[in-house]
């Protein structure tokens, strides 16, 4: 299978995940919206991943149908993606289905150590072959902006994912395979836009209007989340985040 | 400098609809980082969303548009990668109230990304002069005058900046410009003295309000507000605990429906307006009447009620309802009835053995030896009795107080409950049986404390069972916790006996057919003592079948609370979790 053939169908399986993550959540909140109200954060979820994950069918089908030069760092972005999206996507389908939906690691087992060092290890080539493509000549224009800023959100929200499974790793004393997955999601998405921007700089990618309006859409959406997270982290609004018995209580009794 | 409440430090106040719902501030101040601005939180927050929506459009057209030339390129850049990244940050910002970036830097930003327009769209000039009048009157709004009026004499002087380093032809006539600034000058001053009127008004208001609902959010009694039909109108989270409902299923339901008062056996009738009122005189409904109400439970609610009437912003006629849970007051003094009772019996039967023993001895001086040893003996025996009754007491009321400070270290608890055994077994000849483990059982204790708790619930067991029947006691340690069990094959009891054993002053019998004695403070001592260790106390009982009390005590100082090894069943709330947003409990 050519390279092109594989970026396609790699993205075209990340990008059915990352839509199914929409709509899971719909069906979370048309499953719960009774009981405890509207969630923003889960409308916010939904927009990023309707917009993430139609980015990436795009891009898929971009390859599978028109074809043309695809970049092997285009390739490795998804790679890295792939496994982290679709053990959260199977986790959560465990847990609709009645199953535990996560999976506690007691300490920190060498593989997951040695995540650590290959994840370094990633960036470092990831950075050195960047450094090679750009030394084409780079043509900047508006519509790589998209691109940049999701790149920047997708960071901002990995970090938080981050920060809450180190803490978690301190006060439970091992990780949770569900955290660690969805850790890895975000800024591998950020990863992918990052490529995808050196590829267009370079012109070897075309931008397509069809992923540029999706991509600009993404903006909104992620910035929408992040601030949804801010909010509720800062005990500014409540969400979810509720007691659900206190949620409960309102239905038994209204 | 004017201090402000901090909304991190909010109590909530269910208001006068369901729907809506009222934010009160806790008294501790916070100091405002400037003493004359004057700021609307939300207004501050929808121009922030509306700075980012729009930065985030004009990015979006920017790059739909063909055949950009350098300048244009140049400044949907700058949008994308200065201004969108910048409003983000200010909306990100806003969401706590008076923060500077939110009411400084985001009219500045908005001020530089005009400047940038005028220098590289020169064909959106006059557009760009309206848009520097709403950037100053929000200025105005949001940060005050003083810095509204260094806004826009900054925007006047950007655009005689721009003048100079754009084309002649694209350039504005002198009146276009002297027209802007007399403009923003009109806005300046009307708007400034709008918002000082505002801001005296609102922060009168809202002092008043913030006074009245902390009042009525933290006073113990609950208040329930009614029109003159009975229909409640506000309440206090006082009243949602004690009608055992969520303010939203209060607010709007008659007070009859909600809270069914009763004075005596007969239900009062609300619905021609408040019965408080009616039944009472003026003076009795001002200091309080004893009412009840049936409590989810079935049980019955002791209130303290009084009423009162006020008018309402609008004239209408409203009723404050007061009422105040004494449940409690008439527990403790029924406990200490109780107490009286049976202190008084218990100290009575020692105290008269030995009064009678002691006259003996100092009536008759014939009495033989073996007679004024045993004599001597059963003063001791009672003695001793009188000091456990003393001590107990003691305890409970070091206990009540709050006196009670237990350190804790881990230890092995079988040799412990071994010697403790071993002592009941010499002293009472009964039937015992202890099987130590052969490894240690680790727990988290306190070695006085569980001798007393071992001790009390060796004694009860043996209190409550017959003599020929065995007590038996287990020790095991299981899912990283010790569990000792002590079970008799006594009395037992039943449901609400067993739920009730562990209350002070309680006793299974309390009245005068007391066959077993005692002050009713033994379980109390044990259930306090256990969880001061942190541990928990549980017994299983059945009526004539004997009761286990089984003592759990964790094995190390920290909350060992077992790691989460299953997700959430909702997305939503399993990536709340893994992104580390808090868990809240309703207020």
């Amino acid at each position: 299978m050519s390279l092109a053939m594989w970026v396609a169908t790699l993205n075209i399986v990340l990008g059915v995940v990352y839509t199914s993550y929409g709509l899971m959540t719909i069906v979370d909140l048309k499953r719960d919206w009774r009981f405890r109200g509207i969630s923003h954060f889960g409308l916010a979820w939904i927009a990023m991943a309707f917009t993430c994950g139609p980015h990436h069918l795009d891009h898929g089908l971009q390859f599978a149908t028109v074809g043309g030069n695809a970049g092997p760092l285009d390739l490795l972005a998804v790679v890295i993606g792939l496994p982290a999206g679709v053990t959260w996507f199977l986790l959560r389908v465990e847990a609709l289905r009645g199953g535990r939906g996560d999976r506690f690691i007691s300490g920190t087992p060498w593989w997951l150590k040695a995540l650590v060092w290959l994840s370094v290890l990633y960036a470092a080539v990831l950075v050195a072959s960047v450094a090679t493509v750009l030394r084409h000549p780079v043509h900047f224009t508006p519509r790589l902006t998209p691109n940049v800023l999701l790149l920047g959100l997708y960071f901002l929200i990995g970090y938080y994912l981050l920060r809450t499974q180190l803490t978690n790793r301190t006060t439970l004393g091992g990780w949770s395979v569900s955290g660690v997955a969805l850790t890895f999601v975000f800024p591998t998405c950020g990863v992918m836009h990052a490529m995808y921007m050196v590829y267009a700089s370079t012109e070897r990618y075309a931008i397509e209007w069809h992923c540029l309006l999706i991509d600009w859409l993404a903006v909104p959406a992620a910035i929408y989340f992040v601030w949804v997270v801010r909010n509720l982290s800062l005990g500014v609004s409540t969400d979810w985040n509720e007691g659900a018995t206190g949620a409960r209580l309102q239905v038994a009794v209204g | 400098m004017n201090h402000v409440p901090d909304e991190r430090h909010q109590v909530f106040l269910k208001s006068r609809t369901p729907a809506r719902t009222a934010w009160v501030h806790e008294s501790r101040p916070v100091t405002r980082p400037m003493s004359n601005w004057s700021s609307d939180s939300i207004a501050v927050r929808a121009v922030a969303s509306v700075r980012v929506v729009v930065a985030v459009a004009i990015g979006l057209i920017g790059s739909f548009l063909p055949n950009l030339g350098a300048r244009e390129d140049a400044f949907f850049l700058i949008v994308g990668f200065v201004w969108i990244p910048f409003a983000t940050v200010v909306l990100f910002a806003s969401v706590r109230p008076n923060r500077r970036v939110a009411l400084i830097g985001g009219p500045v930003g908005d001020i530089l990304v005009l400047l940038g327009a005028q220098c590289l769209l020169p064909g959106a000039s006059r557009v760009v002069l309206i848009l520097y009048v709403v950037v100053v009157a929000f200025g105005v709004y949001t940060a005050g005058k003083h810095f509204a009026t260094l806004l826009g004499a900054v925007a006047i002087a950007c655009t005689a900046l721009s003048q100079g380093l754009i084309p002649r032809s694209a350039r504005l006539g002198a009146a276009e410009l002297l027209f802007f600034s007399l403009a923003l000058l009109a806005i300046l001053l009307l708007l400034a003295r709008s918002a000082t009127l505002q801001d005296r008004v609102n922060a009168r208001a809202e002092r008043l309000q913030t006074k009245s609902d902390t009042i009525l959010t933290h006073v113990a009694s609950a208040v329930f507000v009614t029109d003159a039909e009975s229909k409640i109108l506000e309440c206090n989270p006082a009243a949602e605990r004690i009608v055992e409902l969520p303010a939203n299923a209060v607010v709007g339901n008659f007070c009859g429906d909600v809270v069914g008062l009763h004075l005596g056996e007969r239900a009062l009738d609300c619905s021609g307006g408040c019965a408080i009122l009616k039944e009472f005189s003026e003076s009795e409904a001002i200091l309080g009447c004893e009412l009840w109400r049936t409590r989810a439970d079935g049980k019955r609610q002791p209130l303290l009620a009084d009423a009162t009437t006020v008018a309402s912003a609008s004239g209408q006629l409203e009723v404050v309802h007061s009422l105040r849970d004494v449940t409690r007051l008439k527990e403790a003094e029924e406990a200490k009835t109780m107490f009286l009772a049976t202190a008084s019996h218990e100290l009575k039967t020692p105290l008269t053995v030995i009064t009678g023993f002691a006259e003996t001895l100092i009536r008759f001086d014939d009495i033989d030896r073996d007679t004024r040893l045993a004599a001597l003996d059963a003063i001791r025996s009672r003695t001793r009795e009188l000091t456990q009754i003393v001590d107990r007491l003691l305890m409970s009321s070091r206990i009540g107080a709050g006196a009670i400070q237990v350190t804790c270290t881990e230890m092995d608890v079988v040799p412990i409950i071994s010697d403790r055994f071993a002592t009941f077994a010499a002293g009472t000849h009964r039937a015992v049986t202890f099987m130590p483990p052969t490894e240690p059982v680790l727990a988290f204790a306190n070695r006085d404390a569980l001798i007393t708790v071992i001790d009390h619930l060796i004694d009860n067991a043996a209190k409550y069972s017959a003599s020929d029947q065995t007590i038996s006691i287990e020790v095991a340690s299981r899912d990283g916790r010790a569990h000792i069990v002590v079970v008799d094959q006594g009395i037992g009891m039943d449901e609400e006996q067993a739920a009730h054993c562990f209350k002070q002053f309680w006793q299974a019998e309390s009245n005068d057919a007391r066959r077993f004695g005692g002050t009713g403070i033994g379980l109390y001592i044990v259930h306090s003592l256990v969880e001061a260790m942190g541990g928990q106390i549980e017994v299983r009982s059945r009526k004539g079948h004997g009761s286990a009390f089984t003592v759990t005590l964790r094995r190390v100082d920290v909350d060992d609370a077992p790691a989460p090894s299953a997700g959430e069943e909702s997305s939503i709330r399993e990536f709340m979790r893994q992104i580390g947003v808090p868990e809240r409990s309703r207020a």
